[in-house]
């Protein structure tokens, strides 16, 4: 096990580059919800509930507006599969710059993604906080010291590991964007459903999100009526029970409502199934586009496999 | 707490897919067709309910939910809690598109056994409802911190210490979660019973 001791000055530069960092990111995503107002009614409790709308860049031009959205899904998530198998720096860099790309052509509000970063930035730097900490050493681990708090068992193989999570998660995080915003959410549960996933579900997904807005809207009015006759959400038995209510309440409701919905759909002959409009046409182009995403996964996979043989054989 | 993506090994990432899927075919088995439609839009209401944030000292906490779902929805819960938690992936990135499966089966589990709990032993009486929910969703939580915890442990031992320290982190948030679920139970009770005698709101025949 080698020992390597940085400075405190060197430590401090990271710790400090690292805050401003999410500092920044959480700011730069946090902006939309304070510009709008929306979360002065809804006070402190629920400032995270605005719910983001994934249609709102669907009528774009980009190339991810125009590839087959069946081509599309199917490239996308099965690259997201080939990047969390990676086990390599070199495959996750070049991840990374497929995602950045990726969301720089699909031309998506850059503020929705950072949203999505610090969205995982909590469980992330958990990781990143803990494994070096836990992580058991084991022979040729690298242990870094600080100057002069030697007790502190940090494990550079377990900042590595979760490093390379967080690569992992945010090259995801970033291709959802052009995964799920470059067409009408309607059109991209089509082609879900004509990839195979079942027509119930796909239905289901399409209704939720649908009535996701109408129950938030409920939920902010009846936020906006507690709050009016004096509640104020702080710590203690008391917001628990009122919290308790409300949520009940809003059960209550949205059962209610639930049965009206069923009863209109009925009304208008529901049998089962939403008639869909939504027609697929893929072109050569599109397939060649399909190819090309999933030849470059796997080769990524294959470079990733190699390296780690090669490093094996050096003995790395 | 969500899975993220790249936390798992892809062979336990693609087998909770599996798994959920047939979790997933077994939970629509069980729900009558016609009500299909809505559980989807239940689930919309769930969904809002889990972007409820209870202060919890210095910081707060999200409502999980697995317990009161499964109580109200009986077998169709699976069905809800993943449908939920591909939408909270799909619009906030919490779990992440390779995980949901794992997610799913972290959620979904635990509803299914505090459902099975409250119709077992649940409503006989108005206290005993309320206590048997309480206790049905703290033990809906912890179960599925150890089905995370369990999740984590197949990344091999450099990730014990992280289960070790997310099933921890999960103690407060149970207690909290048989509390608020008390609360909500014994509000039903008095405003529309029948949501706690059939699960899903249907009367059986």
């Amino acid at each position: 096990m080698s020992v390597t001791v940085i400075p405190w000055w060197a430590a401090a530069f990271v710790v400090a580059a690292a805050t401003a960092a999410m500092a920044s990111l959480w700011l730069f995503s946090g902006f939309d919800k304070r510009g709008k107002g929306e979360s002065d009614v809804s006070s402190d409790s629920d400032a995270d509930a605005s719910v983001p709308e994934l249609d709102a860049a669907g009528s774009g031009s980009s190339f991810f507006h125009r590839w087959d959205p069946r081509c599309k899904i199917f490239s996308l998530v099965f690259f997201s599969f080939v990047v969390v198998s990676l086990n390599h720096g070199f495959g996750l860099f070049a991840g990374l710059a497929v995602a950045a790309g990726s969301l720089v052509v699909a031309g998506t509000p850059l503020r929705a993604a950072a949203r999505r970063l610090s969205a995982m930035s909590g469980f992330l730097l958990m990781l990143l906080f803990i494994m070096p900490l836990t992580v058991p050493f084991h022979e040729g681990d690298r242990r870094i010291v600080l100057e002069g708090v030697p007790f502190v068992p940090f494990n550079a193989r377990g900042f590595v590991l979760a490093a390379r999570i967080c690569a992992k998660a945010v090259i995801v995080a970033l291709l959802m964007e052009p995964l799920l915003k470059t067409a009408p959410f309607s059109v991209t549960m089509a082609a879900v459903q004509r990839l195979g996933v079942p027509v119930v579900l796909c239905q289901m997904i399409l209704l939720m999100y649908r009535y996701v807005f109408v129950f938030r809207h409920e939920m902010q009015r009846m936020w906006v009526g507690m709050t009016v006759r004096g509640f104020r959400s702080r710590s203690g038995w008391d917001t628990l029970g009122h919290l308790g209510c409300f949520v009940g309440m809003l059960f209550v409701r949205s059962m209610e409502r639930t049965q009206r919905v069923y009863e209109a759909m009925l009304c208008r002959g529901y049998t089962g199934v939403f008639p869909s409009t939504v027609q697929f046409c893929a072109t050569p182009r599109d397939w060649a586009w399909a190819a090309l995403w999933v030849g470059t996964a796997v080769g990524l996979f294959a470079l990733d496999r190699w390296q780690g043989a090669v490093a094996r054989f050096l003995g790395f | 707490m969500h899975l993220s993506d790249g936390v798992l090994p892809t062979a336990v990432a693609v087998g909770s897919f599996a798994a959920s899927g047939l979790c997933l075919a077994l939970s629509i088995k069980k729900t009558d067709g016609e009500e299909l439609p809505k559980i989807a839009v239940m689930t919309s209401a769930f969904f809002v309910a889990s972007l409820i944030h209870v202060p919890l000292g210095p910081t707060s906490v999200h409502l999980l939910l697995p317990g009161l779902v499964g109580i109200l929805t009986g077998w169709s819960a699976f069905l809800s809690i993943f449908l939920g938690l591909v939408l909270q992936s799909f619009l906030f990135q919490f779990g992440g598109l390779t995980a949901l499966g794992a997610n799913g089966l972290m959620m979904g589990l635990p509803a299914w056994f505090a459902a099975w709990l409250f119709r077992r032993i649940g409503a006989r009486s108005a206290t005993g409802a309320v206590v048997t929910a309480a206790s049905a969703s703290a033990a809906a939580v912890t179960l599925a911190a150890l089905i995370l915890a369990a999740l984590l442990a197949t990344g091999g031992e450099d990730f014990f210490g992280v289960a070790k320290i997310a099933v921890a982190a999960h103690v407060p948030v149970l207690v909290l979660e048989g509390v608020i679920s008390a609360f909500v139970v014994s509000f039903l009770q008095k405003v529309k019973p029948e949501l706690l005698r059939h699960p899903g709101g249907r009367p059986k025949a």
